[in-house]
This record gives structure tokens, sequence and C-alpha cells, in this order.
């Protein structure tokens, strides 16, 4: 059981990572991107053509992140801006829709070139003993990545002019353009910088098992698993939904099966948004 | 107002006549050939599948994510009563389309009095889409999991033949065509188009919103399990792959895209230009999901004022010498052509959506 319970806690570190990008993205702009896994993909892919080309585990992990990221960047300088000048309703609806586009594009193109090509980092050594449970080197790594960056960008939103500025558009757009904050470039980065953490967790997810160039789905899902049940907007919150879930999916894939699983999560998903929308640590502010 | 002189009936229904008589022709041309009766029957089945998500996308704006999961539903439902419970076939078909209705309208009614917005109501629908889909796989014992289910009622029918299962879709299409009219003329219409342009106005008006939007799911929920059904045993095997949300939910959405948002015939004229473009790109598997995307960015980028007001205009030119003489239902530009009186190319505030509350 403790042993689970680890594990869960694992990869709920990394689901909150996932949560976290797409959460900001659309609390800044009201986005909500569904390409979320499929950049986390993209640069896993990078990483792992990188490695096959015989480049080190560092660089190749880097050249995946800053290709994620500059895409990210890219899309929000180009095919988003439209869709920011609209307000409300409508503005969402076009972001939803373009960024599903962008998701089949991805996965269409991805799937078509490299249709075998999975990333594994292999983190070597033997099993660490942690409460009496021996566990992975790539799993204790994966989570000591997760929980560091976890804990710089709360930093960075707390404490630099920076993250205040991100958290100013969050709260109002309007408000903040008002006191000299550019939206447009705090969304631009922002965007860029969440490509940059999913594809950190498609990497930390990779040094326990391969990442498959389908699996941007998946992380899609997931990603909007956690960030619904976190709350849409809501930092602290997708974390705490991350381990959360990362529990529930590990006890329950433990003791029912995948496939429950998976209908437990989504259940908790259309739950909080029927019951709590604003999400677990939400304000319930709407 | 309401166009109830026999002329006017009969060119409201004009368009839906000419549609089946073009759909009824086709078997002529590509009657011989079983993979040909086949693709078009998948584009007769999909035109219905869109009827339905129309009727609740593009007539109230609740963005249900779940079209396949919904003719999974009615398929599933139809399949296991009629071969496992001995239920007669229309009875069992009927079972799969209330099926669908009702979990349609449930999760509509939970979108409206939670008053969702289109974010939410798609998370929802998608949640449930995905779900429903585990569902199946996981419970083997009733769905065969992903080796799929052979249908074997409706198999001694007319629908085993090569082009007759053709004709009943056909004659499905056109049946959800006429009532897509038949709504648009009717009272709830008129409503459906008030809430789209301006919920608050429609309200104030005193139109019932919330019953609007239940209805509407409802009733394209009801669409959808009805195809989705009719599908199952006349195809004679389904799986969880039949009504995934990849292939049914994506191919439905572009289109939906593709054949406008909201008008009567847009659904037909997107599953017959969706269905030529993947019998082009049959050999070319690997990058359709490519091309389903380009298509998907393509069609909402340009249009920069928006799908629907675009739309809108470009219906009102297209439309216009019709519209001359029938302004008062005409397909959906009427309201603001109408109102305004010239069908200038900028839409009318009123086509927009009110902003999220």
């Amino acid at each position: 059981m403790k042993a689970v319970v680890f594990d869960g806690v694992v990869l709920g570190l990394q689901f909150g990572l996932l949560g976290v990008g797409l959460t900001v993205v659309y609390g800044l702009g009201g986005v909500l991107n569904l390409a979320h896994g499929q950049l986390a993909v993209l640069g896993a892919m990078v990483a792992a053509l990188r490695l096959d080309a015989g480049a080190s585990v560092g660089v190749a992990v880097l050249t995946g992140l800053a290709a994620a990221g500059a895409i990210g960047l890219l899309l929000d300088r180009t095919l988003l801006r439209p869709v920011y000048r609209r307000r409300g309703e409508p503005r969402v609806l076009l972001g939803l829709l373009l960024m599903l586009g962008v998701a089949f594009v991805i996965d269409g193109v991805l799937g078509w070139r490299y249709p075998i090509e999975a990333l594994r980092v292999r983190i070597a050594g033997a099993p660490i003993d942690v409460l009496g449970v021996g566990m992975r080197r790539g799993s204790l790594l994966a989570s000591a990545i997760a929980l560091g960056v976890g804990a710089v960008l709360v930093a960075f939103l707390r404490f630099t002019t920076a993250g205040k500025a991100v958290r100013s558009v969050i709260e109002d757009e309007v408000g903040a353009q008002l006191c000299g904050i550019n939206p447009a470039t705090v969304r631009a980065l922002v965007l860029g910088l969440s490509a940059v953490l999913a594809a950190l967790v498609a990497v930390t997810r990779s040094m326990t098992a391969p990442v498959t160039v389908d699996a941007g789905i998946d992380l899609t899902i997931l990603a909007l698993i956690v960030a619904v049940v976190g709350g849409l907007g809501s930092v602290s919150g997708a974390f705490a939904a991350g381990v959360l879930l990362g529990i529930v999916n590990t006890v329950s894939a433990h003791y029912i099966g995948s496939y429950v699983t998976t209908i437990v999560l989504l259940g908790a998903a259309a739950l909080t948004i029927v019951a709590r929308p604003s999400g677990l640590l939400g304000r319930g502010q709407e | 107002m309401r166009g109830l002189t026999r002329s006017a009936v009969v060119r409201a229904y004009a368009p839906i006549g000419a549609v089946g008589v073009i759909a009824a022709l086709l078997p002529l041309r590509y009657g011989d050939s079983r993979t040909m009766m086949g693709v078009i029957i998948g584009g007769a089945l999909f035109a219905a599948y869109v009827i339905g998500f129309n009727v609740i996308f593009g007539s109230t704006g609740q963005l249900f994510l779940c079209v396949g999961a919904l003719a999974g539903l009615g398929g599933y439902t139809s399949a296991l009563l009629a071969d496992r419970r001995g239920l007669p076939l229309l009875l069992a078909m009927l079972a799969g389309c209330l099926a669908a209705a009702v979990v349609g309208g449930v999760l509509s009614l939970v979108a409206v009095s939670r008053s969702l917005g289109v974010i939410f109501t798609g998370i929802v629908t998608l949640a449930f889409s995905l779900a429903f889909h585990n569902l199946l796989l996981g419970r083997r014992d009733l769905t065969r999991g992903e080796t799929g289910l052979v249908v074997r009622a409706g198999s001694d029918t007319l629908l085993d033949e090569r082009v007759a299962p053709y004709y009943v879709f056909v004659g499905l299409v056109v049946a959800y065509l006429c009532i897509h009219r038949a709504l648009q003329r009717s009272r709830i219409g008129w409503a459906f188009r008030a809430l789209r342009d301006d919920e608050v106005a429609a309200e104030l008006a005193g139109i019932d919103v919330k019953r609007c939007r239940v209805a509407a799911g409802t009733l394209g929920s009801a669409m959808v399990g009805l195809a989705g059904a009719l599908y199952a045993h006349s195809e004679g095997f389904i799986s969880p792959s039949t009504y995934a949300f990849g292939r049914v939910d994506v191919r439905v959405l572009v289109m939906l895209a593709l054949g406008g948002i909201g008008s009567l015939l847009g659904p037909v004229i997107g599953a017959a230009a969706l269905t030529v473009l993947d019998e082009w790109l049959v050999s070319s598997n690997e990058y359709r999901l490519v091309i389903y995307g380009v298509v998907i960015l393509a069609l909402f980028l340009g249009m920069p004022r928006g799908v629907a007001p675009t739309l809108q205009s470009l219906r009102e030119r297209r439309f216009r010498w019709r519209q001359t003489r029938q302004a008062p239902n005409a397909p959906n530009g009427g309201t603001t052509s109408a109102a305004s009186g010239s069908p200038a190319p900028t839409p009318s505030t009123t086509s927009t959506r009110t902003p999220a509350r």
C-alpha cells in the first residue's frame, strides 16, 4: 500500500506540472490549449531524435524543451492573435477549436513522419530506500525535478515582477493593461513556458516508461482533468489536484483496474465542474 | 410572418427535396460496387450525426463533444437488446434512440442548470465521451471489448442488401432535415435564433432559455442515437472504435465547420465534402489527421470575424436573390438582413454571442 501511494505521489507531481501549464494559459487568455500534450510529445520527440543522432542526454533534452517552447511561442504570436482580438465566449470557442486543429496537425505530422519513435531516458543505479520502500532512481529524479520546477514556478509567480504581471493579467486583463502590462507579451511568454513545462513532464515520464509518439492525446486529457479538478486558472490548485489524482490513479489502478481508473479520473473532472466549478482550492469567483 | 402560405412551405422544403433526389440518384452510379456503397452509406450516416450535432451546437451553442458516445449508446443498446434480449428490431432501435436522448438530455440539463459555459460543457461531455469509451472496453462480458460485437439482428432484413440500406439512411437524413426545418419555422426555432443572437434579450423577451437548450440537447441526441443504432444493424458489426471520439466527433466537427454551423444544409454539404476528401486521401492514411487539422485551422482562421457571423454574411450574399422574395423564412440569415434591410457584409452586433457572465 505504501509503495502504491508513493508511486501515486511520483505520478501526481508530474500530473501537477502538466496541469499547471494548461491552467495558467487558460487563466491568462481563455485559451484551452487542447494541444498541450501534443506540444509535450513534440518536445520529447525532438529530444529522442537528438538522442538517436548521438547527442548526450542533457543536450538532447534541452533541445527538446527549447523546441517545444519555441513552437508554443510561435503559435501564440501567429495562430492565436485573432483569438485574442475577441472577448468572452467567442474567444474561448475559437481558441479551443484552433488548438484542437493544432493538436491534430502535430499528432498527424509526428505519427506520419516518425511512427515508431519513442523517448527513453534511462537513469541507471540501484533503487534507493525511502521510508522502507525501494524507489527507482528514475522516479525519484522525476519527482525531484517536478518539485523543484514547481517550487521555482510558485516563487516566480509570487515574488518576481514578471510573475506578478502574469498574475495580474489572470486577475483582470483590462486592469493589467491599464497598469502598463502588455497582456500579449505575457501570454506569448507563458504559452512558451507552458509548452516547456509540458515537454519537461514528457521527459520525466520517460525516465520510468517510454513516451511514444501517440501519447499526446492522453497527456492532453490528463492535463485537462488535473487543471479542471484544480480549478482552471489556479496554480496551487493544479499541483494539489495533480498529487491527489496521481494517488487516486495508482491506488485505483492497483486495486480495481485500469479502465475503471480512467473512468474515475474523468468522473472526478466532470463532478468538479458540476459541483465546484472553480476547482478544489477555488475561491468561488466566476 | 410565419409564412403559412403553400408556396412558402414548398420553398422552405424544396432544398431538402433536392438533397433527397440527388442522394437517391447516387446508387445509379455507384450501386455496383460494395465498397463505394459502404463509403456513401458512411457519408449519409455522418450527415445524420452532423444534423443532430447541429441541432444541439448550431441552434443553442452547447458544445457537445460526445456525438460518438451518444451514437455508441444508441448502437450498443439497440444491438444488445435485439440480440441478447430478443427485442424486435424497431423496438430495440427505439430503445437505443431513447437511451441517447435521455443521456443527452441529462447532460444538457446539467450544463444548463449549472450554467456551464461553452468550455465546461465541452469538458463535461468530453469526459462522458471518454468514460463511455472506457466502459465499452472494460465491460468485456457485455461488449466483447476491442474485439467488437457482431450484430445479428437486422441481417435478415433489407438492411443486408447492398443498396437498400443506403436508402434507409437517405430517408433518415431527409427526415432529420425536415425535422430541423420544421423546428426552424416553429416558435422554438425563433426562440433558438433569439437566444443564439442574444441570450439576455431572449430571456427578457419571455423565452425559457433553459428549456430550449435542454429540448435541443435531447432532440439532437435522439437523432444521433437513432443513427448510431441504425448503423449498428446495417453494418452488422460494432466495436468501441466505431464510435470513438477520434473516429466520430473529430469528423463531425470538421464537417460542420466545412458546411456551416447552424445552417440547414450545412451538415449535408460538409458530410459530402469530407467524404469525398476522405476518398481522395484514402491512400494517404498517415497524414489524414494533418489535413483534418489544417482544414479546421483554415476554416476557423479564414473567418476573422467569427465563424457564425461570417457564415451568416456569406449566406446572406449567396441567398440574397432568394431572400428578396421570402425574407421571413430565409434559412438563418433572415433575422439580421430582414432587420437591417440591406445585407451588408458587416455582421450586425446581434449575431455575436454575449460574453460570458
